[in-house]
């Protein structure tokens, strides 16, 4: 894994927290995918965070990034993290709130945000499609595949909670240890 | 309002809510019904600048905190939000070493995977609010292209796509 500058951690974090709209899913698919691209952060402490994100009280997407922040640069690093993703995107709620009547009917400001939705949508695919992907190995691609879509699944059929198919998600790696690829 | 007060309220707000607008209920029932410094009017303004706006769905309570106090405010309501996201480091570094099990790794492994299939679901609504015409969908298959095929960096996609937005306004 490469360490990079608090600078360089402090730059991604704010430009999600200025770019990604849609809440804190779409934030944690870009980070994953940007992660992943600068080699940052391994799969393992992504999942750890991931998970632990869920059980840590108040919004997840910020507990995400303290625990991200924190595997990349120790507490500076999450400091940095929550700071840059949350600073600019206050000041511009603050302006919304202002602004509120003005920015609500305003058609471009619509076209925008749905343009952004819209390619958040396809990022949060892709970031997930290539997450499994790059998991998948010759004859180790039955887990990956398997869970991904069982979770999938539980949320999306089942209506189970994040919370509750990480649980379930848990007891099945538990369960299922693939030495080869756990080494 | 004190602004010690505002603080004490909105955290115990997010501390007891494990996601963004978890914290809603709590909030109205101390601000709107039991205190009466906000309506439920500017309630709904607080909740739809915090979704229109990028960040997370919990930025609402920044705003809540600006139309209490003004901007002293706003930055009360921020450092509530922000405070229990520390609460993780101390759960990572109890984890440490036994991270390192192959049991564990196993299990960090499902998570993965299962965040994969979670980030899958949380996509679909969004879809639906999101395709609103057949340029939006466009929007969401090249921005896939791009993230699942190249190595271009996600600002890219964004800033292209606000352009997008941009000239689809101007027609």
């Amino acid at each position: 894994m490469r360490r990079p500058r608090l600078i360089d951690v402090s730059r991604l974090f704010f430009r999600v927290g200025v770019t990604v709209f849609g809440g804190g899913d779409p934030s944690i698919a870009i980070l994953q995918r940007e992660f992943y691209r600068r080699d940052w952060l391994s799969p393992e402490k992504f999942a750890i965070a991931f998970g632990l994100a869920r059980l840590t009280p108040g919004t997840n997407v910020l507990a995400f990034c303290a625990a991200t922040g924190w595997y990349i640069l120790g507490l500076g690093g999450a400091l940095a993290a929550v700071l840059a993703i949350t600073i600019p995107a206050s000041v511009l709620v603050v302006w919304l709130t202002q602004a509120y009547n003005l920015t609500a009917h305003s058609r471009l400001a619509q076209s925008i945000a749905n343009a952004l939705l819209a390619a958040a949508v396809g990022t949060m695919i892709g970031a997930a499609l290539l997450l499994v992907g790059s998991q998948c190995k010759p004859g180790r691609w039955l887990k990956p595949v398997i869970i991904s879509t069982g979770a999938f699944l539980l949320a999306f059929v089942a209506r189970l909670t994040p919370l509750q198919v990480i649980a379930v998600a848990a007891i099945a790696g538990f369960f299922w240890v693939d030495p080869s690829a756990e080494s | 309002m004190n602004v010690v007060v505002l603080y004490l309220l909105l955290v115990k707000a997010t501390l007891t809510s494990f996601s963004g607008l978890a914290s809603l209920p709590m909030v109205q029932s101390d601000f709107v019904a039991r205190r009466h410094v906000l309506t439920d009017r500017q309630l709904n303004t607080a909740v739809a600048a915090g979704r229109i706006g990028p960040g997370p769905n919990g930025i609402y309570v920044v705003s809540i905190g600006y139309l209490v106090d003004g901007v002293p405010g706003a930055c009360v309501g921020w450092l509530a939000m922000i405070t229990p996201a520390f609460l993780i480091i101390p759960m990572l570094r109890f984890l440490g070493a036994r991270a390192e099990h192959p049991r564990a790794k196993a299990v960090a492994r499902a998570v993965l995977f299962a965040g994969a299939g979670l980030m899958l679901s949380a996509a679909v609504p969004l879809a639906r609010d999101a395709i609103t015409n057949p340029l939006s969908l466009g929007i969401i298959i090249a921005s896939f292209l791009l993230i699942a095929s190249a190595r271009i960096d996600s600002l890219w996609v964004m800033l292209g796509a606000a352009l997008i937005g941009v000239i689809a306004f101007q027609f």
